[in-house]
């Protein structure tokens, strides 16, 4: 029984160990402020593993990758950081944008993430 | 026991682990947040020798909707002081901004509405919480007539590598209404049936490529005198401002002149008209520089920021020929003064203003000033 028992934690950790893997993410650090992403433009490759950290210089912010699914509140300034784990989807440019009002400039607040295929290049969406 | 505790430890660490790397939200549309928004901003002014004045100064309600995500509706309206009454000098109910952006590609959108003329650090930047100062610098005020608003289309977008512009084609301003002493300011049309004889057109490039750094400059040129034909009064508006953090300190500045054409003419026109020459001047410049510091930035959300700034604005810079400066229009201001965020969207202000003018007769008073300001 007591072998039983530790072959099931045994298991559920290295189940578990799956995500550590992020551990190995790129990290891209992300900030935002009235009204623009620092860097408003970030290149990947397809299928790339990589992890999005966000911090806010001011209000909530929000931040939307268009047609990925990604859409997160960027906590007010010295909150927190936001980590949003993301693998990188085919080969194309997405709009990333501001999604949560936070001012007269908000629908300024945009940027690209340009995916790139094995061989470097942007197929056109 | 052991056995159970070692499962449960298990389980903790796993789903822990799995918490951890799952997306935070999935795609929930728009808006993500309610339709309203706004700011509000609270004051008490106190000038030199003179009674003390509480003013709910604005309050701003933002409306946003997005019929689909590449066409969106944004409008802001204002009511300034809190009352209005008709045909009283009281408060004021303004559309600063209602247009429908239709956003087609990074590098070209094109917005069509009443707009924010893209003009200096704080005509499309306002709120509160982003500027220090009770009120917002006299640069901004006096020479750039802050918030300039008016009916328009234009494009704007993004050209990588952190350069964006914007480009407009608006209402003119009317000249008949420029001043003496507050230059430019009333000729605003607000949007209200404007007249649209000869439009103008107003630009905006901005570098925001390095981290905490923006670099812009504007530019508005337009014919004014649509009600008195026979002038040829063409304004034109250039600014260039910088903004820059770094670790605590923040610094801001901004350079704004304005070009009127044909100005004694217009002084001539306007004089018979209102019964006193408005004397308007050919030529208005204003610049400031400010240092911020940021005292506390430990803990919480909580800052406190010490500020200083240098304005000097002159509504009379250069006269048409045979017109005489009012020297107590060439103004300088040191502000100085400190905000308190109690969290970022709340802005509790204190400052005090020592201003100069080059009049020995006709002085600028001071003030001492408290507001509260809050975004939401």
């Amino acid at each position: 029984m007591k072998w039983l028992a530790l072959a099931i934690a045994v298991v559920i950790i290295c189940g578990a160990a799956g995500p550590a893997r992020s551990q190995q993410r790129r990290v891209i650090q992300i900030s935002a402020e009235r009204f623009s992403f620092t860097p408003s433009e970030i290149v990947v490759d397809a299928g790339e593993e990589v992890e999005l950290r966000l911090t806010s210089d001011d209000t909530a912010h929000g931040f939307r990758i268009a047609g990925t699914g990604v859409n997160v509140v960027i906590p007010k300034r010295g909150r927190a950081e936001i980590a949003v784990p993301f693998r990188a989807p085919e080969p194309g440019r997405y709009t990333f944008e501001c999604s949560r009002m936070c001012g007269a400039g908000h629908n300024f607040m945009r940027g690209v993430l340009i995916v790139r295929d094995r061989a470097g290049r942007t197929a056109q969406r | 026991m052991k056995f159970e505790w070692s499962i449960c430890l298990a389980l903790i660490l796993g789903l822990g682990r799995l918490a951890v790397a799952q997306t935070p939200t999935a795609d929930a549309g728009y808006p993500s947040t309610g339709p309203l928004s706004g700011y509000m901003d609270f004051h008490f002014n106190k000038p030199e020798a003179k009674d003390g004045i509480l003013d709910f100064h604005r309050f701003v309600l933002i409306a946003n909707h997005s019929f689909s995500a590449r066409i969106r509706f944004v409008a802001e309206l204002e009511l300034e002081h809190a009352f209005v009454e008709g045909l009283e000098a009281a408060g004021e109910l303004e559309l600063e901004q209602a247009y429908v952006d239709f956003l087609l590609t990074r590098g070209f959108n094109v917005r069509a509405g009443m707009l924010l003329v893209p003009m200096g650090i704080i005509n499309e930047r306002h709120e509160p919480p982003v500027f220090h100062g009770v009120e917002r610098p006299f640069v901004d005020t006096v020479i750039i007539p802050s918030t300039w608003f008016e009916n328009g289309a234009g494009v704007h977008g993004e050209l990588g590598r952190g350069f964006r512009y914007r480009a407009y084609m608006m209402a003119p301003l009317n000249a008949l209404e420029f001043s003496a002493d507050e230059g430019i300011r009333n000729g605003r049309q607000k949007g209200s049936q404007s007249n649209a004889r000869n439009p103008a057109f107003a630009g905006r490039a901005e570098y925001v490529g390095v981290h905490n750094l923006t670099v812009g400059a504007s530019a508005w040129s337009g014919k004014s005198s649509f009600l008195a034909p026979r002038l040829d009064t063409r304004v034109h508006v250039g600014e260039a401002d910088v903004r820059y953090k770094r670790d605590r300190l923040e610094l801001r500045g901004e350079f704004a002149q304005v070009w009127i054409s044909d100005a004694g003419r217009l002084n001539d026109t306007i004089g018979p008209l209102t019964g006193i020459s408005p004397n308007v001047a050919e030529a208005l410049r204003g610049f400031y520089g400010e240092a911020a510091y940021r005292v506390w930035a430990d803990g919480p959300a909580r800052d406190l920021v010490a500020f200083v700034r240098y304005e000097n604005f002159d509504t009379q810079f250069r006269m048409p020929s045979g017109f005489i400066p009012l020297k107590q229009f060439d103004r300088d201001a040191w502000v100085l003064g400190a905000t308190y965020y109690p969290d970022p969207d709340v802005a509790v202000k204190i400052d005090y203003v020592w201003q100069r003018s080059r009049s020995s007769v006709i002085k600028a008073p001071n003030s001492f000033n408290i507001g509260l300001g809050w975004w939401f």
